[in-house]
């Protein structure tokens, strides 16, 4: 073949080969090299970004991360945290996370994980900071948005509103953990030291009160402008309630004075200050001198009524039947639903007095054949008993009642039902959605908070009397002759104590109190140590027979006091210490 | 079957060995190409189509089982899992939104395959693709790549070896058409053994009270159980006989044609399979609610010699499947099936209404044949174009190949769930009957999803120079490739790789290969997105060594062979653009929006910091050696393929050992991790022709062991607690030290912070001897030995006459016996779901001493925490695979004007022997079970 014929021949080829590699190699740019719905920190914080939507959105997460993460009173494993207290037990008889608290089962490594939380708070926590160290940059133009009152910006709010769910997040750690880590203003990053060693309970206690000091004029104060739009932010009442909560803890026995590790610095402070009780009282004196926040008159309304004027601080929830759906009495089939997962204790329904404000054991009027006749009108606002009305009809819950049928399907195991939250179905034929809110801080809280210290403090001075009276007449005790609603008169600093701890006990029932106050008051063990009751109620000839049956055995060693730290957490890193008595 | 009679017909005196060993002559299917057999360096093994067919199945992995060495599989389903779920979140005002790089699912959901503990690249037709769902009537041959220097030109995704598909190509000649139709029954193995409702009721109240609890049933309840005296209110219903058929059929017809002249041959082949699943149906419902798998399928391969040294070649291939499921799902049946006891509810009422509780709310029997079903349809096409251009005339040796594969594949989905109403019956206490409504009808809904739409571009362009220098053979490539995905919303996905290899061998005798890859991937931080890799091969033909060729007439062949290189597992774990810090919109939480705002709830929209903190991520790397040799002897009838590997792997991506939760974010796998793979493989056929009669029997045997080198495991406080130097994959938990036996023992031995244990417990052993039972008395607690799986195959033929058997086991492997529905029982919130046969062992005073299983409770964490209790050796050994085959002579089959006729049936999984009878040494309990497959078919060829 000559050798032009062949140059000509594959110079066609090679122009077509060619042609293909250049098709391959130079192909147009027609997408993007990063995928641009995954925004970066400029467009999260960007400085011409005059309304802040975005770092808005990004502050919205954070309320929506805050703690309890998924909005549910059943959020430990289908049950109340309650539900592992005295106040009440889990309704199913399998070992589940309630249960598993109750009995103290569980250690660093098999951890209750519903309550045990640990990353989340961090999570929190590092959300606020990086909100923090960027919200500076974006320009926002306060006149687009609700008319603030004078010193305010609407950057500062939102700063600030950041800074308390960092500490509310801090707030959950110290009261499960003790003294926790602090970051800081600090966002770590891969590679920098995470090795931090624990600060002690005294210096967390220190850094959330001074957060709430610095913040506590930087944000809305109650009532917000637009609470159509703006309630659900953090005001400043609830920057003072989380500060005179925190002082609370830190004044109470288990941190102040009963160290169950001696002088460890971790688990409390190494001695007794009795000025921490005043600075409890004062802090929550402080809110009660606002005159902003009142007790409802109704107090099932406070659950069922958005924004009345004792909600602090909340969660959004949402119209729904969720309480009534998981805690409703068993038995009135799937089309009304009812769970009953909760089952009240004995020793909770006997610590509600009579009427007269008188405890039980005391009064001649309690009929132990007639056990919930004359009592305590916030029984029945509590709990559901035999023979109270519900969805109009007396509930049953002797043996092979109605609502406790026995059999194999999930129902109380004390005869009682949880009632608290639900709305007004008495009578009603069906459940309807109720207008609910995860309540955080009320009103409530803050004058138990008050009393209590103030009675440690000063003892029961006559301010003590005072705010109780206003709680039990609120409540609808009598008022009796002397018109002191069944309160002793001259009582002792220890007398007060009890009768404070008990009112505190039914005013604050389910709402993840009790479990927390038997710890910071040091009764766990004792309270945990024995066993819990129910009501067995027979039924023959149309007699009913009441027999006081143990249901349940709770358990507590002194190390339980405070949960461990993750087990893998103090393996990984060399300066985390575990908690006394989890290694 | 069809290649198997082609190979029968025409295949002449090559086809026993083809049928044994699967063999080919000279020439075998590489990556991406052809490569002769006796320069081959790497270790491979090959199955021809004869091999394939005589396993009734829909797709081509079950006929792979046992037959390969170093190719593991373990059933885990026994039907495919439908997918009809959509692969966006829906937003209110921004319509769907992708789920980002969630990649394209896997067709296989039966089995898990492992090649050397890797999941291996599927190459189909020298295309990267995930097709599992083929007819083995249509493959001509199934090849596994096993070392580095096979699988380097995949650069990224070469560590992980290579599923070479190869289907079935023209070949030159007189029109062959062939039809085979067959027809098989499929039968359920190793179902669960429920209890009869009155022992579930006495064995319920022994839980319960064992727990200190009421029991929940009377005397007299009991006995009517036991009696079944008063079915509608005490039924004993073996649910799985209502809900499951005894057995199930499954079809497939075959068309295939192939042929051609000098200019073009064609080959054509239709498929058409019909599965039909295990359910029940109802005659009152007009529609079919079985699980089944419809595929039509169509394979058509074009070769057409252009000019002398031009040639193209086209091929296209489609699919149809369409799946269909009871509308509540498969899952979600089977589910219910597990948890349902017998004597919860009838299931009729006395009134004809479904029967049901509040707990159990839904009829089982319901959900099965009128709840409607859902369907899932795949549809899928690939367009190959191969060009070859002959340079030889212009520069002797030289070529040019092209190859370009277009696809698009789209699966949709369409739910019509409806659910009949059901109905508590209640007898009052005066005789009168009530029906209390526990679940409302649900009209059909009708939904439809796209599941996911993939667009697929691969092209490739290779220049190849062969050339001979008297006795030096040499051998040069340069290939670049780049394949492209698009994937839903995703941006495209682009691998990229350019490879060269050299390739030198002298007489045949001494052989040396070696390649150069540099491979990139467009989803890698830039900087990493590229990596370099490379492999070389040697060999040495001893028999073609003088002192060999004479006076040992018995060794035939005798190959010494090597290779090592470096190699990549990237692109599939890249994750999508994952070493970005990013916010993400995270709605969805209250409405759209993440939280809400004010007394009006208003949704309010939010931003996340994403979970990843930025970071560097890139491929994972592996140095990969293997030596083997290939021998054959006395007249190749007896042939010994063996393979000792050494796999290191490294960079594997992991989570960092100091990831400490207080940084408030979830920390990203990053290249840290490091582990060692190694093994042997051996692979015996023995074949022989005695006149009529032919015979052979093959074995192979596979001995693999793996090691954690390095996993950045943090400090243990005690050395039985390390992981690290252990297998990979073990079991850390309690060492059981059998059921506590007395209170004196509970006494005096360790106790469950928080349990108080009683006789009949479980009894673990204190590791560091504190008295309490915690994660510090976790060690090892499963077998470190290496695992060992096997298969014999044996045949023989005599005239028309073929029989042929696989036999196929493993050893080394253990259970976890983890399901409580079926080793506790009892199970539920608010409910005691149903409970099985292996209880009946349980502890109770009288019977101390024989228990094999702790006393019955009730949601007891104690018994059922992670101990060597539950351990079970899961070693066996199956009659996996049966065939008998009659082939009418041609003095026959011309008669009919046939080309040949053939009659035969084979069998799947047609016995087993299992160590542990508790359950099916595959198959999970509770997932939809095993098949034993009788198939019968015939084959026409025209």
């Amino acid at each position: 073949m000559r050798t032009k014929e062949m140059i000509k021949r594959y110079m066609r080829f090679s122009i077509v080969l060619m042609g293909m590699a250049i098709a391959m190699l130079s192909c147009k740019k027609d997408y993007e090299a990063e995928p641009l719905e995954n925004v970066t920190i400029e467009y999260v914080f960007d400085p011409n970004d005059s309304l802040g939507t975005n770092a808005l959105r990004f502050l919205n997460s954070m309320y929506a991360d805050m703690f309890p993460k998924s909005v549910s009173r059943n959020r430990v494993d289908g049950n109340l945290l309650d539900a592992a207290s005295d106040d009440a037990i889990s309704s199913n008889i399998e070992d589940n996370e309630a249960s598993r608290l109750a009995k103290g089962q569980y250690s660093a490594y098999d951890r209750v994980n519903s309550d045990m939380i640990w990353g989340d708070c961090y999570k929190n926590i590092r959300a606020a900071n990086v909100f923090i160290n960027h919200i500076d940059v974006v320009q926002v133009n306060d006149s687009k948005f609700d008319p603030l009152p004078s010193g305010l910006t609407v950057k500062r709010t939102w700063k600030a509103e950041a800074r308390f769910l960092r500490a509310l997040a801090y707030f959950e750690l110290l009261k499960r953990y003790g003294g926790i880590t602090l970051m800081g203003d600090r966002v770590l990053e891969l590679g920098e030291d995470v090795e931090l060693p624990r600060d002690t309970y005294e210096a967390c206690v220190d850094y959330i009160v001074q957060e709430m000091d610095a913040i506590q004029d930087s944000l809305l104060a109650y009532p917000v402008p637009s609470p159509s739009r703006n309630s659900h932010r953090v005001t400043k009442g609830a920057a003072m309630a989380l500060k005179a909560r925190i002082l609370l803890y830190a004044a109470s026995p288990l941190a102040n004075g009963e160290n169950i590790d001696g002088s460890n610095p971790l688990t409390g402070y190494p001695s007794f200050d009795a000025e921490r009780w005043a600075r409890a009282a004062e802090a929550a004196k402080a809110i009660i001198d606002l005159q902003t926040y009142a007790l409802e008159e109704n107090a099932k309304e406070i659950f069922t009524r958005q924004y009345n004027k004792e909600i602090i601080f909340f969660k959004q929830w949402g119209n729904n039947k969720d309480i009534e759906n998981a805690n409703g009495p068993f038995g009135f089939g799937t089309q009304i639903g009812g769970e009953g997962r909760t089952s009240p204790t004995q020793e909770f329904v006997e610590a509600f007095p009579m009427n007269t404000g008188e405890p039980i054991n005391t009064s001649g009027n309690y009929d132990p054949n007639n056990p919930y006749t004359n009592r305590d009108p916030r029984l029945a606002m509590n709990v559901l008993y035999n023979g109270a009305t519900w969805l109009r009809t007396p509930l049953q819950t002797f043996d092979g009642g109605r609502n406790k049928p026995g059999g194999t399907e999930l129902q109380t195991r004390t005869s009682y039902y949880m009632r608290k939250f639900m709305g007004d179905f008495e009578e009603a034929s069906q459940y309807s959605e109720v207008q609910r809110d995860y309540i955080l801080f009320r009103y409530t809280e803050v004058i138990l908070n008050y009393i209590e210290a103030l009675n440690e403090y000063s003892g029961p001075v006559q301010a003590v009397y005072d705010q109780l009276q206003a709680l039990r007449q609120r409540a609808g005790i009598l008022a009796g002759d002397d018109g002191h609603y069944g309160i002793p008169t001259n009582l002792s600093k220890e007398q007060m104590r009890d009768l404070i701890r008990n009112e505190r006990r039914l005013e604050l029932a389910f709402e993840e109190h009790r479990y927390w106050d038997i710890r910071r008051w040091k009764l766990a063990g004792e309270v945990m140590g024995k066993p819990l009751h129910g009501m067995q109620i027979t039924q023959s000839a149309g007699m009913l027979t009441y027999n006081r049956v143990e249901v349940f055995e709770p358990g507590f060693t002194s190390n339980m006091y405070f949960y461990p730290i993750p087990d893998s957490e103090v393996l990984k890193n060399t300066h985390m210490k575990q908690n006394p008595g989890w290694n | 079957m069809k290649k198997f009679l082609v190979a029968l017909f025409l295949g002449g005196m090559l086809f026993p060995l083809r049928w044994a060993s699967g063999q080919e002559t000279d020439s075998l299917e590489v990556l991406y190409d052809r490569a002769p057999v006796k320069t081959f360096l790497g270790a491979r093994t090959t199955l021809v189509s004869d091999q394939l067919t005589t396993t009734p199945a829909t797709g081509y992995l079950p006929a792979l089982t046992g037959r390969m060495s170093g190719f593991y599989t373990q059933q885990n389903q026994g039907f495919r899992v439908m997918n009809t779920a959509v692969n966006y979140n829906v937003d209110a005002f921004l319509g769907n939104r992708p789920i980002a790089g969630a990649g394209v699912p896997s067709e296989n959901t039966e089995y898990n395959i492992s090649l050397r503990k890797q999941s291996p690249i599927v190459v189909i037709d020298g295309i990267q693709r995930d097709i599992f769902s083929i007819d083995p009537e249509n493959i001509e041959s199934i090849t596994v790549l096993k070392d580095a220097l096979s699988t380097i030109a995949l650069g990224q995704r070469s560590s992980r070896g290579v599923l070479l598909i190869t289907t079935k190509k023209p070949q030159a000649g007189k029109t062959r058409i062939s039809f085979t139709a067959q027809a098989a029954l499929q039968e359920p193995l190793n179902l669960p053994k429920p209890l009869p409702a009155h022992q579930f009721a006495y064995l319920l109240n022994e839980a319960l009270t064992n727990g200190g609890n009421q029991p929940a049933y009377t005397e007299e309840q009991f006995e009517l159980f036991r009696t079944g005296t008063d079915p509608l209110r005490y039924p004993n219903t073996d649910w799985y006989d209502q809900v499951l058929r005894k057995t199930a059929p499954l079809m497939r017809y075959n068309l295939s044609a192939n042929g051609g002249g000098k200019t073009a041959q064609y080959a054509i082949a239709l498929n058409y399979t019909d599965q039909l699943g295990l359910f029940k149906e109802s005659p009152e419902v007009a529609y079919n609610t079985n699980s089944s798998l419809k595929r039509y399928s169509l394979n058509t391969n074009v070769n057409i010699r252009i000019t002398d040294r031009f040639t193209l070649g086209m091929q296209i291939m489609g699919r149809i499947q369409d799946g269909n499921e009871p509308g509540v799902g498969t899952q979600n049946l089977l589910e219910t099936l597990k948890k349902t006891p017998n004597g919860v509810y009838p299931i009729k009422n006395a009134n004809g209404s479904w029967g049901s509780t509040s707990y159990f709310k839904d009829n089982l029997l319901a959900l099965t044949t009128n709840s409607g079903y859902r369907q899932d349809h795949l549809k899928d096409v690939m367009a190959n174009v191969d060009l070859r251009y002959d340079l030889n005339d212009w520069v002797k040796g030289l070529s040019v190949k092209a190859t370009t594969n277009v696809a698009v594949q789209s699966l949709t989905g369409i739910v019509r769930e409806r659910k009949e109403p059901t109905y508590q019956m209640v007898v009052g206490s005066a005789g009168d009957t009530s029906y209390n409504i526990m679940a409302n009808a649900v009209a059909q809904n009708n939904d439809f999803n796209t599941v996911f739409n993939a667009r697929y571009w691969f092209g490739q362009v290779s220049v190849n120079y062969e050339r001979d220098w008297a006795e030096h053979h040499f051998q040069a490539s340069l290939m670049g490739d780049q394949r492209r995905t698009l994937f839903n919303y995703d941006l495209p996905a682009v691998a990229t790789n350019l490879t060269g290899k050299l390739s030198y061998d002298y007489q045949g005798k001494y052989m040396a290969q070696a390649a150069l890859n540099t491979s990139g991937f467009n989803r890698y931080r830039p900087g990493y997105q590229y990596g370099l890799f490379y492999a070389f091969g040697l060999g040495w033909n001893i028999k073609k060594e003088p002192f060999l060729q004479d006076g040992a007439s018995w060794l035939d062949e005798l190959k010494l062979r090597g290779t090592f290189g470096k190699t990549g597992n990237g692109v599939d774990n890249s994750g999508y653009y994952e070493y970005r810090a990013t916010f993400m919109a995270t709605d969805g939480r209250i409405g759209s929006g993440v939280y809400s705002a004010g007394t009006e709830r208003s949704e309010l929209r939010g931003y996340w910091e994403n979970t990843y903190l930025p970071n560097v991520r890139t491929w994972e790397g592996a140095y990969k050696l293997n030596v083997g040799f290939d021998a054959a002897f006395f007249g190749n009838r007896l042939q010994w393929v063996a393979d000792a590997y050494y796999d290191r792997y490294f960079d594997l991506l992991q989570t960092r050992g100091k990831s400490i939760e207080m940084i408030g974010i979830a920390y990203p796998a990053e290249n840290i991790g490091k582990t060692n793979i190694k093994g042997l493989e051996s692979t015996w056929t023995y074949q022989q022709q005695l006149g009529d009669v032919g015979y052979f029997a093959s074995a192979n045997l596979t001995v693999e062991q793996s090691k954690v080198v390095f996993f950045d495991e943090q400090q243990q406080r005690y050395p039985w607690q390390e992981v690290t130097g252990l297998p990979m994959g073990v079991r850390m938990g309690y060492i059981a030290d059998g059921l506590l036996q007395s209170m004196e023992e509970i006494e005096n031995g360790a106790s469950t912070v928080g349990y108080d244990a009683q006789p009949g417990d479980i009894k673990y052993r204190d590791l560091n001897e504190d008295g309490v039972i915690d994660q510090f008395d976790r060690t090892l607690i499963s077998s470190t030995k290496p695992l060992i799986y096997y298969g014999f195959t044996l045949g023989f033929r005599w005239k028309g006459l073929e029989c042929s058997a696989l036999l196929q086991g493993v050893t080394n492997r253990e259970l976890y016996l983890n399901d409580r529905a079926i080793h506790g029982g009892f199970l539920g919130f608010g409910g005691y779901e149903q409970a099985y046969e292996p209880i009946l062992d349980r502890w109770t005073p009288e019977t101390a001493a024989t228990a094999t299983y702790p006393r019955l409770t009730i949601g007891n964490s104690h018994n059922y925490a992670e101990s060597s209790f539950w351990i079970r050796s899961g070693n066996y050994f199956r009659l996996k695979n049966v065939q008998v085959a009659y082939s009418f002579p041609a003095s026959f089959t011309e008669k009919l004007r046939l080309n040949g006729l053939k009659l035969f049936a084979n069998a799947l999984n047609v016995s087993t022997w299992s160590a542990y009878k508790g359950q099916d040494p595959e198959v999970p309990t509770g997932a939809y079970p095993l098949q034993r497959v009788f198939n019968v078919g015939v084959n026409v060829n025209l």
